[in-house]
């Protein structure tokens, strides 16, 4: 089937979508996406992005709105099989993989009644046909292997191409196009990961189209040709990245309706740091991970440990929350030695408090925010001298702690799995509001989660900074250490490089 | 005016109540059924004392494997721990005199405390380091009682008759249980062990001392167990059995499950399993009086079984299937 090449290969027009009649989760929406191309689609958390992708595969039918596929129209796919048909199909953020298969196992799970013989599984036909997809679409690895062998980025290309050949065997037709979904590939990925996976992208553009959803605005610049942008379920904007010149910050503005971070808080003039010492490390060592490491942390002052990924910055933040162990150098904590192998609850007990973005680890998902929030701060809510809980003192903290942070939840009573993505964090980081530790540490306090929602965390943590709470951040991102941080530690391969005023920083990222 | 406005809460808790313990709609259920059935068999005091003898058994044998199923874990030692205690208290009574009785206690809280600092220190399945325990007590309780059932007498004090047609031991396990749902619901215990059942990792993040309160929620197992063991022991007419009963270890867990506390911790508890043992004892007395045969009565019961796990699976946990 040729698809002429100025005619869209598929075109969604004026999509809208209500839940329970009263959630407008789209509004009149119309994307398209012509052959051969990567589009954008981005938008905060809750936007509609997911929605509009679950219309797509056949999750969810739309209230109204019309489909295209090749200029003609066809009703929506009821589901994935049916969007198969159509030529779509999707690669889904995370969970997608299954490690204990292997790559050909794992290319051709669901269709292996097309190799069957006299009720044998002919496997030497299907490592063929794995291996000839995988030359086809230029993703080098070996069908033999296990998919939990693969690299990351590897893994996301071998989901990739089993999102094409499942569209070709749902339709008996090699050469047919694919549109394959990509749902925010890149959030378990890290930086190099990140590149070699946008690297085989742009090769396989000759064989399929994407639409790529995300909220990572450099990625979406970079590698996409047309974006499209939502926010509140409506198409506000779109660009077409070859012929306009748009900046990151007009992106941006777009996406969330109000000027970029570092503009808000470029501004704010810097605290004054104590000059009380409360923890200090000396020549701490872990062999393989980190070796020598001795910096100072005043009261209120924030320090940045910044490397790439597999440096040892991870290690050294674990090491101060008592998740990891030191073998040599001292740790001082208020003037007093800690022991290496202490395990959290004794480091809270000296004051160090730790949290990390991966709100799987931190959040208790089937309880309600009251719940999460008060878990930390249970001595605040006990009644004396009987220790019995007040749920009206956890009522009143949550809901403060809810206002502070614009959690939007419909209640303190609301279990935290319904919360979107930003929400969750909000509610991991709003514990730490009402517990305020000495020193609190920080480990990616911002990732996969939205420019608004980001905002109001670091409004937060650099209120509790100026509350004189010391903090240590480890992240990605190195904007979030320009914001948050009084210095930065350059460590790399486990050794302290040089430390940086945030000034410097700046200069020395964007270049 | 005024009573609209008092009506209104009411019936909003009333249906939030019936959200999160379904089981209550079944209880009703299935009390009215059994009533309209038979009702001269059923509606009789002797059920009813028959039913609240029953209640306390399980609930007694429940209290304490809820606490420890809060935090994730399985208790299923406590039948073994009844047994050999039984047959100690048969043992020690004619050196000790009456004072014996109290080695029950003792015995359950070391168990319990035994068996938490082993699960925290070796991080072996609870679920088969309590069964393995199960199978030593009742062996070794063989053993001590030269394999035949032992009768002790002397402890007819405990459950002397105090109001007629009501078993004193009902009397007794109020107090029990509103220690255990207090613990649970009111304290910070409560919170800490669900939290570990909820999510571990997250409960060592937010500063619980992960295995002291592991080791506790066992401890506590051992207490309830234990104390119950002392009102049980005579309530089954102060005699040591030698044979381990499937159905006395299986329905506490029946209970607890009922009641709507997932197998995967982190929800439900004492308060809950409240609930499932008598909706349990309801249903077993209702089979019962149906003059089924008991083989057909323990296939219902186990088909029960099977249909609550999946309830509290899906509707519990929080888990929306999309």
């Amino acid at each position: 089937m040729a698809t002429p090449m100025d005619c869209a290969l598929l075109e969604v027009k004026g999509v809208s979508k209500t839940f329970d009649g009263v959630v407008r989760a789209l509004d009149d929406v119309t994307i398209s996406v012509h052959q051969n191309e990567i589009v954008g689609v981005v938008g905060e958390n809750g936007a509609g992005k997911s929605t509009l992708m679950k219309i797509l595969v056949g999750v969810y039918t739309p209230d109204k709105g019309e489909l295209y596929c090749g200029g003609k129209q066809v009703p929506f796919p009821k589901n994935p099989k049916e969007a198969a048909i159509r030529g779509i199909s999707t690669v889904y953020q995370e969970k997608g993989v299954i490690p204990l298969l292997r790559v050909y196992q794992f290319l051709l799970l669901g269709h292996e009644d097309k190799y069957v013989k006299f009720s044998r599984l002919q496997t030497d036909r299907m490592k063929k046909q794995a291996r000839e997809i995988l030359e086809e679409l230029h993703v080098k690895c070996d069908v033999e292997s296990y998919m939990y062998e693969l690299p990351l980025s590897t893994q996301k290309m071998v989901e990739i191409v089993r999102a094409i050949l499942s569209v070709r065997l749902a339709q008996g037709d090699d050469h047919m196009m694919s549109i394959i979904i990509l749902d925010e590939p890149t959030a378990p990925l890290t930086i190099e990961e990140r590149r070699e996976l946008f690297g085989d992208l742009l090769e396989m553009k000759k064989n399929a189209s994407f639409i790529f959803v995300s909220h990572i605005i450099p990625e979406v610049m970079e590698f996409t040709d047309r974006v499209h942008v939502l926010r509140d379920g409506k198409l506000v904007a779109q660009y077409d990245l070859s012929k306009e010149k748009i900046t990151e910050k007009d992106l941006f503005r777009a996406i969330v309706g109000r000027e970029s971070l570092e503009t808000i808080y470029k501004a704010e003039d810097k605290r004054v740091v104590s000059e009380e010492l409360v923890l200090t490390a000396k020549d701490l060592t872990k062999q393989g991970c980190y070796y020598d490491v001795s910096f100072d942390l005043h009261k209120g002052e924030c320090l940045g440990i910044f490397g790439p990924a597999g440096s040892g910055k991870s290690e050294i933040i674990k090491t101060i929350a008592g998740l990891v162990s030191f073998e040599e150098g001292d740790l001082t904590v208020k003037g007093q030695k800690v022991k290496a192998d202490e395990l959290p609850h004794a480091r809270l007990g000296k004051g160090i408090g730790y949290f990390s973005g991966e709100t799987g680890k931190e959040l208790f998902l089937n309880w309600p925010i009251a719940k999460n929030i008060s878990l930390v701060n249970i001595e605040k809510i006990v009644r004396k001298p009987m220790p019995v809980i007040s749920f009206d003192a956890e009522k009143k903290m949550t809901e403060r702690v809810m206002a502070k942070l614009r959690i939007k939840a419909p209640s303190a009573n609301t279990d935290c799995f319904s919360l979107s993505g930003g929400n969750k964090q909000k509610v991991s980081v709003g514990k730490w509001v009402e517990r305020t530790p000495a020193i609190l540490l920080l480990e990616d306090p911002t990732i996969g989660i939205d420019v608004g929602a980001r905002a109001d965390i670091y409004e937060t943590i650099l209120e509790m900074q100026k509350n004189g709470i010391s903090m240590i951040l480890v992240s990605d991102d190195p904007k979030e250490y320009s914001v948050l941080c009084d210095k930065i530690m350059y460590i790399k391969e486990g050794r302290m490089q040089r430390v940086f005023s945030p000034e410097e920083f700046g200069e020395v990222t964007k270049a | 005016m005024t009573t609209l406005a008092r009506s209104r809460p009411i019936t909003t808790a009333i249906t939030q109540t019936l959200k999160t313990h379904p089981v209550i709609l079944a209880l009703i259920a299935l009390f009215l059924l059994f009533s309209a059935l038979y009702p001269e068999r059923f509606l009789g005091p002797l059920n009813f004392s028959t039913i609240l003898r029953q209640f306390v058994t399980l609930i007694l044998f429940a209290l304490g494997p809820s606490i420890v199923i809060v935090t994730g874990s399985l208790d299923l030692s406590y039948v073994g721990i009844y047994m050999l205690g039984s047959v100690l208290v048969w043992l020690l009574t004619p050196i000790l005199g009456l004072v014996s009785i109290v080695v029950i206690l003792h015995l359950e809280v070391a168990t319990g405390f035994l068996i938490g600092v082993i699960q925290v220190k070796a991080r072996i399945p609870s679920f088969i380091l309590t069964l393995s325990l199960l199978v030593i007590y009742s062996g070794l309780t063989a053993y001590l009682a030269g394999g035949y059932p032992r009768s002790v007498k002397g402890y007819e004090f405990i459950t002397a008759t105090l109001i007629p047609n009501l078993p004193t031991a009902f009397l007794w396990s109020i107090p029990i249980i509103a220690a255990a749902v207090f613990i649970m619901k009111g304290t910070r215990i409560g919170t800490y062990l669900s939290a570990i059942g909820s999510n571990e990792e997250g409960a060592r993040l937010a500063g619980i001392n992960v295995d002291r309160y592991k080791i506790l929620a066992f401890t506590l197992s051992g207490l309830f167990t234990g104390i119950g063991s002392i009102i049980l022991f005579q309530h089954h007419g102060g005699s040591a059995t030698v044979e381990l009963n499937l159905n006395t270890m299986v329905w506490p867990l029946l209970a607890i499950v009922l009641g709507g506390t997932s197998l995967m911790g982190g929800s439900g508890g004492p308060q809950r399993t409240i609930l499932g043992a008598l909706t349990f004892t309801v249903v077993n007395r209702g089979l019962v009086l149906a003059l089924l045969n008991p083989e057909a009565v323990q296939l219902l019961l186990g088909l029960l079984l099977i249909v609550s796990i999946v309830v509290s699976s899906r509707g519990l946990k929080g888990v929306t299937v999309t």
